[in-house]
């Protein structure tokens, strides 16, 4: 359909390799190639799709036959690396020649789902991408490499368990010769796919646990590299979306005289969405735009207002919730102990802000549809496109493209922008790129939620903490997915435990025998609000870091050495604190400064945090450095374990010094990076980050560096001006940002 | 009609005289480099140089471009430090979405030309208008550090 896909069709020769079978059950994929796309999306960051020869392998892979592999990657792209580091993972156990490797993001189809998720759907939320695909592609690594190591036995009829494999090399010592998997790649590709492939012994790892270049690295440094916003196919026009003031209004009235007078403008289209403006060129569009006249029906729209939301949820910290954890007998420890206090904290609703603002093109012509979005979901985004084309999947192409940040905002379930765009191109039935503006991507919704938390503990006449509670109270940002009735869309489809998608926060790690956490989860249907980086984890860690740091002054103890205390039994926990604590000169801050300290588990990994802090006597704060100690199991690449870590305390100090959306009487009261400002070079502080190998399975890395920056932050505030923060972000509390 | 003068090639293009250069780079020359971010002057992510300076092509018209020099990302590696900047940003793994780097880098560039040995404060100076949500900040100041004590 497009100049890309036929591009790349051409140089893909595509041979009928193997059967899904036993290689897609050991990378828990579904079944064969069903509901695959043919087309690939443009060729980003690896070498250009060779004119050699290329064999695709099982799905997964190409070798050609000059010896590159591209390996495909169903995670999705949006700045942590998965690019790179799957195929890493893929070349490990492959003993492929890395220089060779390049990367490139798989069509969608089953055998690409994330196995977190059940191998039900490709989509990369919750720091799963590694995790995720770990074991799976280590599979796929070792059963081709075997192949090719039977397709070189046969060819030269000797044993397999005499020949070894080595930098795409498959090498018969005994009788002096090799052949390169290029070579090899068409005889492999007849093997049978073992089920069961012997895996590397962890010892013997050359490619993980090395810090290789991003593959994606220098394309993204020449402007070659291509995101969704940078599609451009014959024929297409652009779009623009005047959204209603308020969520869920509709459009009653719309006069589209003066939009359609100016130059460029094609023509105005009313959708469930809004009312979109399609022309020739981005400009056009949205001086068409400006000039509709647009009477909204605002009867059934959302009426959300910050104040008086925030005055409810106070409300309902004083209600039970929902249990979510319970440990021993908190009443009655309540009532044994000597003194119970209390706190009660607050957070607002936020963007996620990614660079690259939301679009879609869509090319539909009636029987078909391709579609190219950066997405974090991108099975879902089909399925929805599907049902608003009213088209089966195998007559929808779709790319997912790499994203410019994604922090949870691409991955919505509902497919918020891919259905709009479905929806323009729906009535228009020629090629379109809708686009987001900064202000539509700043007021369109789908923010983190507001929260508050009330944490508790009691102290015993011994001064140990003998209980602990935590109420938290959020909406749901699941919710809709049931008044959708996307469930029965979805044949066979169950969704995680709530509790793992709302992410609350269970683990508190520390040795208190009565521990009960509990839940209020409100709807609000007229309120767009999802998962952003690290989730409830970072409002709940927040008040339980804060917290537990004033029940160690308060019985007269060192933040540090208390936490170490009561973490007896974690020792993933414990050591992270421990090396945080060297790596930072814990309790020897440079003159002037106060520090803070905080850690957590998250997803299978552990994180401690100092936050090296001053304040002037104005209140003008900075943040003058951020330790970091991380142990994620096993870190596939280092430099990207680092660089997710660095990543994420700049993305928690954005969110803890300045986020906040406010909504007045509906309205969003931000639009642009002047009223909702994030970090900036002059307010970065030195971030160092220590990865301590536990050498345990790989967890998640993608928000982990993101909860305990704000706690930490805030017990540094309290040690030097000795003021304790309840609520976000500081501005509130007018601290000036340095 | 306009006449603008794009990293060393002459380019005529029919558009309104309002529409920002921006816009003129990514759709009518298809140079995609330049980025899209807040059509404000706010994030830096359509950062050119117009006679060497760095300059947010995003409020910039069409019209007000004239006869001077525009270069972009797709060609800044042609000069000396833009190359050096390009390198040694690989180097470092500067990029992780990478969707603001083309307007870190132009910003980088032209500071590197105009001063050797930046300090930190140049730095912040430099690239405060450039806002990256990946949080690549320290490694950019790293990076701008390692070129001047090294190649420059």
């Amino acid at each position: 359909m497009s100049k890309l896909t036929m591009l790349s069709r051409r140089n893909f020769i595509r041979v009928s390799v193997m059967a899904g079978g036993g290689l897609l059950v050991a990378c828990g994929g579904g079944s064969s190639s069903s509901n695959n796309n043919t087309g690939t999306p443009p060729n980003n960051g690896g070498e250009p799709t060779s004119p050699a020869e290329a064999f695709q392998v099982g799905e997964f892979m190409r070798i050609s036959t000059d010896n590159k592999i591209t390996i495909l990657v169903g995670a999705a792209e949006i700045g942590q690396g998965a690019l790179t580091a799957i195929p890493m993972i893929v070349a490990e156990e492959l003993d492929a020649d890395w220089s060779q490797v390049s990367g490139e993001l798989s069509p969608v189809a089953a055998n690409f789902n994330n196995p977190y998720f059940q191998n039900l759907l490709q989509f990369t939320v919750a720091s799963s991408a590694i995790r995720g695909y770990f074991e799976g592609q280590r599979s796929v690594g070792a059963a081709v490499r075997q192949m090719l190591v039977s397709a070189a036995a046969k060819r030269w009829g000797v044993d397999p368990s005499s020949l070894r494999t080595e930098s795409s090399y498959v090498i018969d010592d005994i009788g002096g010769r090799r052949a390169s998997y290029g070579e090899l790649s068409s005889e492999a590709a007849q093997e049978r796919v073992p089920s069961n492939p012997s895996l590397k012994n962890p010892a013997d790892y050359r490619i993980i646990g090395s810090s290789p270049q991003r593959l994606d690295a220098a394309a993204k440094t020449d402007g070659s590299f291509q995101y969704g916003i940078d599609v451009d196919i014959p024929g297409m026009l652009t779009a623009v979306i005047a959204r209603p003031p308020r969520f869920n209004g509709q459009a009653l009235n719309v006069d589209d005289n003066a939009a359609l007078a100016v130059p460029g403008v094609r023509g105005v289209y009313t959708i469930l969405g809004g009312v979109a403006v399609v022309a020739d060129d981005f400009w056009a569009a949205d001086k068409g735009r400006k000039a509709l006249q647009i009477q909204w029906n605002e009867l059934l729209a959302g009426r959300t207002d910050s104040d008086t939301q925030r005055d409810a949820y106070n409300f309902r910290l004083n209600l039970p919730g929902v249990p979510i954890r319970s440990d021993g007998l908190v009443l009655l420890a309540q009532t044994l102990a000597s003194e119970t206090v209390s706190a009660d904290y607050y957070f607002p609703f936020m963007a996620h802000a990614a660079m690259e603002p939301l679009n879609v093109v869509v090319d539909y012509d009636g029987s078909s549809a391709e579609i190219w979005t950066g997405t974090q979901s991108a099975t879902l985004d089909k399925i929805f496109a599907g049902l608003i084309l009213g088209l089966l999947p195998n007559q929808i192409t779709f790319h997912a493209m790499p994203a410019g940040g994604g922090f949870g905002r691409r991955g919505n379930p509902l497919a918020d922008y891919v259905r709009d765009a479905c929806g323009v191109a729906k009535q228009l039935r020629q090629p379109v790129k809708v686009v987001w503006t900064r202000e539509d991507d700043m007021k369109g919704g789908y923010y983190r939620p507001a929260a508050a938390v009330r944490v508790s503990a009691s102290i015993d006449s011994a001064n140990n903490i003998s209980a602990w509670t935590h109420r938290s109270v959020t909406q749901d940002v699941t919710a809709l997915l049931y008044a959708e009735n996307l469930l029965d869309s979805l044949a066979d489809f169950t969704l995680p435990p709530l509790k793992e998608l709302t992410d609350f926060e269970t683990g508190m790690p520390y040795k208190i025998d009565n521990v009960l956490m509990d839940a209020h989860l409100t709807v609000n249907l007229n309120m767009p609000a999802l998962w952003m980086r690290s989730v409830n984890k970072f409002s709940d860690v927040f008040a339980q870091e804060t917290f537990i740091d004033e029940l160690a002054l308060k019985v007269n103890k060192n933040p540090y050495s208390f936490r170490r205390d009561l973490l007896s039994e974690k020792p993933r926990h414990r050591a992270v604190l421990d090396a945080v604590a060297d790596a930072a000169n814990w309790g020897f801050p440079v003159s002037g400064r106060s520090q803070g300290i905080a850690v957590m588990g998250h997803w299978n990994s552990f994180v401690a945090q100092v936050v090296e802090v001053s304040v002037s006597a104005n209140r003008e704060l900075t943040v003058h450095r951020v330790v970091s100690a991380v142990d994620c199991g096993t870190a596939v690449n280092p430099d990207l374990v680092i660089a997710q870590v660095e990543s994420a305390v700049v993305f928690a100090l954005s969110s803890i010094l300045f986020g906040e959306i406010l909504l007045e009487d509906g309205v969003v009261q931000q639009s642009n990076f002047d009223d909702y400002p994030v970090l900036r070079m002059h307010q970065t502080p030195t971030i160092e980050t220590v990865i301590v190998n536990s050498g345990e399975p790989v967890g998640g890395v993608g928000e982990l560096g993101v909860p305990c920056v704000g706690p930490a932050l805030a017990n540094a505030i309290f040690g030097a001006i000795g003021e304790r923060i309840r609520e976000l972000p500081l501005t509130r509390s007018n601290f000036k940002i340095a | 009609m306009f006449t603008i003068r794009v990293n060393g090639i002459a380019h005529t293009v029919d558009v309104s005289e309002d529409k920002p250069l921006l816009w003129v780079l990514r759709e009518n020359l298809k140079l995609t480099g330049s980025k899209y971010g807040c059509g404000q002057a706010l994030c830096g992510a359509c950062t050119v140089h117009i006679d060497g300076q760095p300059t947010r092509s995003c409020v910039m018209p069409i019209s007000a471009v004239g006869d001077k020099q525009v270069r972009t990302i797709e060609d800044i590696g042609n000069e000396h430090i833009g190359g050096l900047v390009q390198a040694t940003w690989q180097e470092l793994n500067v990029p992780q979405c990478g969707y603001c780097q083309s307007g870190q880098i132009m910003a980088a560039t032209a500071l590197l030309k105009d001063n050797s040995s930046p300090s930190d404060q140049d730095i912040d100076k430099a690239l405060s208008g450039n806002i990256c949500r990946c949080g690549t900040y320290p490694r950019i100041r790293k990076a701008i550090h390692k070129i001047a004590t090294e190649q420059l």
